[in-house]
């Protein structure tokens, strides 16, 4: 169903145990089917954040509703079905000796049987393009595929929102490339709502129609990307700096060129137009 | 945050000896009231320190429920070999049961005992930083390669523990749950400590090839940048350790001290 | 001309469980110059990083041909704690890489120097100048475990710089960190490199790298497939594509402007020479 809400952050604030506030007063509201960049510097709460979304975290003061359920009083195994968490490094999940049960070890938790096991490990696997893997050992595997491999670990599941925790760090181009097309394929095949925590801008560019940027606890700028990354002030003092293409529109368009350009792609159409090529 | 009392300031040396030569006359006097002398000496002077806390806590944990339930069983009938002494008699539904001396003394001076090196080992630990006990093991000639790794385990532990928590969250991610069957929960179990095992290894292999990079194993001998040198404090610390030998010395032989002091045991008990 | 400070002469290395990680890499680096390596994953950047210090081959064993030269030291005949002052490597973990031995940050920046023996009177005066290179005065008694990403990638650069190396090797130094321990780190060689210093750097930070490197080269699957000035390399946008790595995007966008538009701008590896180039054509510089 689309245009509803799946997920409402109702002006939570958060302590950590060492004193820390975390949060201080966030709120937003995420509708399904959209796939969202949190941005900003370590420490200033996406991760946080993100942590409140899977019930990881339970919000100090204020609440947080994963479709319609408060994290603070549903059983964890309740929020745990709807929302993915893939944690930045694969090496914290994987403990299996097979790919194929690194994958089955979700399900298996959600008590399914055996015949829905092998399907949604098999479709999970395909998703994510490490069919004929099954057998392999998870450490066998390059960087770029144990990252596939988490993904797929926690997309049998088949939660409806998906949060990706720093999935680009220490990938490559190429690996960069295959994980911004995979969360666009989940997000428009699959009809997933998918939420990306990063500091990669040329990725959030690729991937992302809405950015949030944090900063101190708080949400300083929560809107499309592409007017999030013309925010040349609050960038700046959030110590943000726009992918190159966004930089180069930014300074065109100050010095009075209507470029708006976020991709290389988006980029060559809108100078094709300017300088009246066909 | 370190307190600075003149008990940290003790060379690491001096504290490592005090806890060495409480240890070594608490074995040699079976004696529960020396023990209690030395705990209560060594937790006034953790109190100074302001240690006091863990050392009570760890010796409430330990000895304890260790002294609780090893006292009655010992000092009934047939719980200790060499019970002959009775020093009571419990009137119990129409029975009478003795109470001897022999398990009582050993179920209440072996845990003391324990506690005497427990207490002052933690007062040496807690006492003494990192920089300080790296001067005090250089000069005591342990070889570096020993001293780096008692120092980077200590130093890795809140690393790993941080690295749990986190691999506990990714697997909880995935339906990981608590109220589970005991197989259940082995298997969960393997599914926190596979992660950390290997990430502990991942840390000391980087670690590893960093320091041979900055000359670890350069065959010279390596600068420090603090020596442990015995000053005035240590010396009148020895004193006062020599002195009080002497003391404790002339009271046992003059007077003795418990009851357990003048028993003689039967051979083959080790007291 | 005086000698290069890295000569790497077809060097061929395979791990002891990995064969051919590194097949006929042959460059060198000059003094004062800022080299930077690209590649994909698995194209063996890191290794060659280790390759210039010695832990290839002395750490890791494996069969190794070519020579590698540095500072006059072949790496075959020097143990790594030699090369050690030759040569200072940093690695992506800020954490990971910290000595474990050192309470403060003085002391960790001091560790390398108390494992050669210097004398205790040098150390302090070496230490500090190392702080003050990366800019972390005020902090030296602070624990290396409270610091920020970038301060500790920083710190971990003063404890090499505390050996005078005489080129610094780093690692995809900002691959763990965010946007602004990046830019507290791109900032510390930036520096370096404007001081004179003969810099190796290995990253997938293109952008960054095309601001302050003056040669470049590209390595995949253990060989070399670009090696020359970065404005060299950086054009060449299809061989990098090729590979698996993006130019820069001003310089892509330009690239395929070009192409499909039959224009002919002069290529751009910098947001600034982008932005000079195309306020030109559009008429508005």
């Amino acid at each position: 169903m689309a245009g509803e809400v799946v997920i409402k952050v109702e002006d939570v604030w958060f302590q950590y145990p060492t004193g820390v506030w975390a949060l201080r007063g966030v709120s937003m509201e995420v509708t399904r089917g959209e796939l969202i960049a949190i941005i900003g510097q370590n420490g200033g709460g996406k991760t946080t954040l993100a942590k409140h979304l899977n019930g990881l975290l339970k919000p100090t003061k204020g609440r947080v509703l994963i479709e319609g359920l408060d994290t603070r009083t549903a059983p964890q195994y309740e929020i745990t079905k709807r929302v993915g968490y893939v944690f930045q490094n694969p090496s914290h999940q994987i403990f299996e000796s097979t790919v194929w049960d690194e994958v089955a070890f979700g399900p298996r938790n959600l008590g399914l049987s055996q015949e829905e096991v092998e399907k949604r490990v098999k479709w999970a696997l395909s998703l994510v393009g490490l069919e004929g893997y099954e057998k392999s050992h998870p450490y066998d595997l390059d960087y770029g595929k144990m990252k596939l491999l988490t993904v797929a670990a926690v997309l049998s599941m088949k939660p409806e929102i998906l949060v990706l925790d720093e999935p680009t760090t220490g990938q490559d181009h190429r690996g960069r490339h295959i994980l911004a097309a995979l969360c666009k394929k989940l997000n428009e095949e699959q009809g997933m709502t998918v939420i990306v925590i990063t500091h990669d801008m040329r990725f959030v560019a690729e991937v992302a129609e809405r950015t949030i940027l944090m900063a101190d606890g708080k949400i300083l700028l929560d809107g499309l990307t592409r007017q999030v990354m013309t925010a040349m002030g609050i960038l700046r003092k959030a110590a943000i700096k726009p992918p190159q293409i966004a930089a180069l529109s930014n300074m065109l368009n100050n010095a009075g060129v209507k470029i708006n350009a976020l991709t290389v792609r988006e980029a060559v159409e809108q100078f094709r137009r300017v300088l009246k090529k066909p | 945050m370190e307190a600075d009392t003149v008990i940290q300031r003790l060379d690491g040396r001096a504290k490592f000896i005090y806890f060495l030569w409480t240890s070594f006359l608490a074995y040699i006097f079976y004696d529960y009231i020396l023990n209690i002398i030395f705990i209560a000496v060594t937790l006034a002077l953790a109190a100074y320190a302001k240690v006091f806390k863990p050392i009570a806590l760890t010796l409430a944990i330990i000895i304890l429920p260790w002294i609780a339930i090893a006292t009655p069983i010992l000092s009934l009938p047939l719980g200790f070999p060499g019970n002959e002494t009775v020093i009571y008699m419990i009137k119990l539904a129409g029975y009478e049961i003795p109470i001897y001396l022999e398990g009582l003394g050993y179920g209440i001076t072996w845990p003391l005992r324990i506690a005497v090196t427990i207490s002052s080992a933690m007062l040496f630990y807690l006492t003494t930083n990192q920089a300080r006990l790296v001067a005090a093991m250089v000069k005591s000639r342990v070889p570096f390669r020993a001293i780096y790794m008692v120092i980077a385990t200590l130093q890795l532990i809140p690393l790993l523990v941080d690295e749990a928590n986190t691999i506990y969250q990714a697997q909880v991610s995935r339906g990981l749950r608590t109220d589970v069957g005991v197989v259940k929960k082995i298997y969960y179990y393997i599914a926190l400590v596979i992660p950390l095992t290997l990430s502990a290894l991942n840390k000391v292999q980087i670690r590893a090839i960093a320091l041979e990079s900055r000359g670890f194993s350069a065959p010279v001998k390596k600068t420090f940048l603090y020596e442990a040198e015995f000053r005035a404090r240590d010396y009148v610390f020895f004193l006062i350790m020599a002195l009080a030998t002497a003391f404790l010395a002339y009271v046992y032989v003059n007077f003795g001290y418990s009851p357990l002091a003048h028993i003689k045991y039967p051979k083959g008990i080790w007291g | 001309m005086a000698e290069p400070v890295v000569i790497v002469d077809h060097l061929t290395y395979s791990y002891p469980a990995t064969p051919n990680v590194l097949v006929d890499v042959t460059f060198q680096v000059q003094k004062g110059e800022v080299l930077g390596i690209i590649g994909p994953n698995g194209a063996g950047k890191s290794t060659l990083c280790k390759a210039l210090n010695g832990l290839v081959p002395h750490f890791y064993g494996g069969r190794i041909g070519g020579r590698v030269i540095v500072a006059g030291m072949d790496t075959m005949e020097h143990s790594v704690a030699e090369l050690s002052t030759k040569v200072g490597l940093v690695f992506q973990d800020p954490e990971d890489q910290l000595s474990g031995l050192a309470l403060t940050v003085y002391e960790e920046v001091a560790f390398g120097l108390m494992m050669l023996g210097v004398p205790k009177e040098e150390i302090d005066h070496r230490v500090r100048e190392a702080i003050k290179k990366v800019g972390l005065e005020g902090l030296e008694q602070r624990s290396p475990f409270e610091l920020s990403g970038g301060q500790q990638q920083r710190l971990a650069i003063a404890t090499v710089l505390a050996l005078k190396p005489e080129v610094l090797v780093l690692d995809e130094p900002t691959a763990q960190l965010d946007p602004i321990g990046k830019f507290e780190v791109f900032s510390v060689i930036t520096k370096l490199a404007e001081e004179g210093s003969t810099i190796v750097v290995v990253e997938h930070e293109i952008e960054e790298l095309a601001t302050f490197t003056d040669n470049i080269l590209l390595l995949d699957q253990g060989r070399v497939k670009a090696y020359g000035s970065a404005r060299e390399v950086l054009t060449m946008v299809e061989k990098l594509k090729s590979v698996g790595v993006d130019p820069p995007s001003v310089t892509e966008l330009t690239h395929i402007l070009n192409k499909e538009l039959g224009l002919n701008l002069e290529e751009p590896i910098t947001l600034e020479e982008a932005f000079k180039i195309y306020s030109e054509v559009l008429g508005v510089a």
